[in-house]
């Protein structure tokens, strides 16, 4: 044995813990025949009964009798059934509440989350067919908006300038829009409003066709009426993103 | 306890207190700290305590890894302030032990400088070999039972204890003597 692999026995020795018959007779020669080995165990042994000579004049050291008060009182009111709440609260001193790991939990689940929608996304995106450039353009908001576009008449009851569209008139998706999900139900739907004023949306390269939720007095910013008594209920939009994620345009879904 | 028996929890908690007191003051040097740790890795107990798991490891190891990593989170929140006094309860009989000596006051004083350095050493060493050090040799805890705590393979714990003592070593050196053995502890005499 030589001191490189007596040095990971040094610490076993000093402490006397259980090691192979072997390699702690072997050791022990070793220790005979190197000062400096053995000087290192010796150093080793010096520094453990320091240590322990520390824990020993600890042990005496105990917590204050007023955290035991204050668990059983918590511990009281958890049997009495009460709200978690007040389980600490006549505790002195008043603990910290800290809960690290339950908020890594949370940022854990957060983050799988989002992994997971990703993932989705991706798959998503690999899976459904490729438009043509010229489909989409097709589909721009602009010339759905166009005044040739045939729009059926309205339904009585829906908003006045709403449109009855089927699956075939809706527009197609955008590249990389991945958060509508468009059923193939009939939807009613308004035109698109364009929301900068003079805005072409045809010379934009790309859109973004994204379904949100708004509420109702957002169709009076289009000039369309509200019912004063609905004006806080949620309605569907459609809102058209350019490629710098601005809205372009928004159109009302029913 | 978790049904609910009152002398079950005093009687868990008067054995394990010390243990837990005793590794979070190790660990954090501040008797205020150790206080707070002991309370909420007991009050964690109550709350959560059926998430132990008997058959993983004992309730020692257990309790010391939630003492563990509530004084990491204490710690790290506190690092910005630096404690200017130590903390000393004057009602407290535990906290005047410094003001009493033995029968030998020269020898006492040594040695109660000497446990005082070997204390500022192992504060002063990385959290990861202090832990391996508070439990493996103050508390004297076994290194798979210490794995389970710190919940690491039992080679970490090998290797974080080899170098916890090497630099442990090289800071007590030129302070103690370290080629004697500490003296044992003797009767107490107050001066006060």
């Amino acid at each position: 044995m030589n001191c490189q692999d007596f040095e990971k026995l040094a610490l076993a020795l000093a402490r006397n813990s259980l090691l192979d018959t072997t390699t702690r007779e072997q050791g022990l020669i070793h220790m005979e025949d190197c000062g400096r080995c053995a000087a290192r165990v010796a150093e080793e042994r010096a520094l453990l009964a320091h240590v322990r000579a520390v824990a020993a004049g600890m042990a005496d050291e105990e917590p204050p009798a007023r955290v035991e008060t204050a668990l059983l009182t918590a511990f009281r009111a958890q049997t009495a059934a009460t709200a978690p709440s007040t389980i600490v609260s006549a505790s002195r001193p008043a603990p910290r509440r800290t809960s690290p790991w339950s908020n890594r939990r949370l940022a854990a689940v957060a983050a799988g989350i989002l992994i997971l929608i990703s993932i989705m996304a991706i798959f998503w995106r690999s899976t459904s067919p490729r438009k043509p450039q010229g489909e989409e353009r097709a589909v721009s908001p602009a010339q759905e908006a166009s005044p040739g576009t045939p729009k059926p008449a309205a339904p009585p009851d829906a908003v006045s300038r709403m449109a009855v569209e089927r699956p075939k008139n809706k527009p197609k998706r955008a590249r990389g829009q991945a958060t509508v999900n468009i059923s193939d139900e009939a939807e009613v739907v308004t035109r698109f409003f364009i929301l900068r004023e003079g805005e072409n949306l045809a010379a934009l390269d790309s859109l973004q066709l994204v379904r949100v939720e708004l509420p109702a007095l957002a169709l009076s910013e289009v000039g369309l009426p509200v019912d004063p008594e609905t004006m806080n209920e949620p309605v569907k939009a459609d809102v058209v993103l350019g490629q710098d994620g601005l809205a372009r345009a928004i159109r009302f879904v029913r | 306890m978790l049904a609910g028996d009152e002398q079950s929890f005093t009687a868990l908690y008067r054995r394990h207190k010390g243990l837990i007191y005793r590794f979070a003051l190790l660990m954090s040097g501040r008797a205020g700290v150790a206080e707070e740790v002991t309370q909420e890795v007991f009050l964690a107990l109550l709350r959560n305590g059926s998430r132990y798991d008997p058959a993983r490891g004992s309730l020692t190891a257990y309790l010391c890894g939630a003492a563990r990593n509530q004084v990491l989170v204490l710690m790290e929140k506190e690092r910005p302030y630096v404690q200017l006094v130590e903390e000393y309860d004057d009602d407290d009989p535990v906290s005047i032990a410094h003001l009493v000596s033995g029968d030998d006051p020269l020898g006492d004083c040594a040695r109660n400088e000497a446990n005082r350095l070997v204390r500022q050493a192992v504060l002063a060493l990385p959290a990861r070999y202090r832990e391996v050090i508070v439990l493996c040799d103050f508390q004297e805890m076994r290194y798979a039972e210490a794995a389970l705590a710190l919940d690491c393979p039992v080679g970490t714990i090998n290797s974080r204890l080899h170098r916890g003592h090497a630099l442990l070593l090289k800071k007590l050196r030129a302070a103690v003597r370290l080629d004697s053995a500490a003296p044992d502890a003797q009767g107490m005499r107050c001066f006060a």
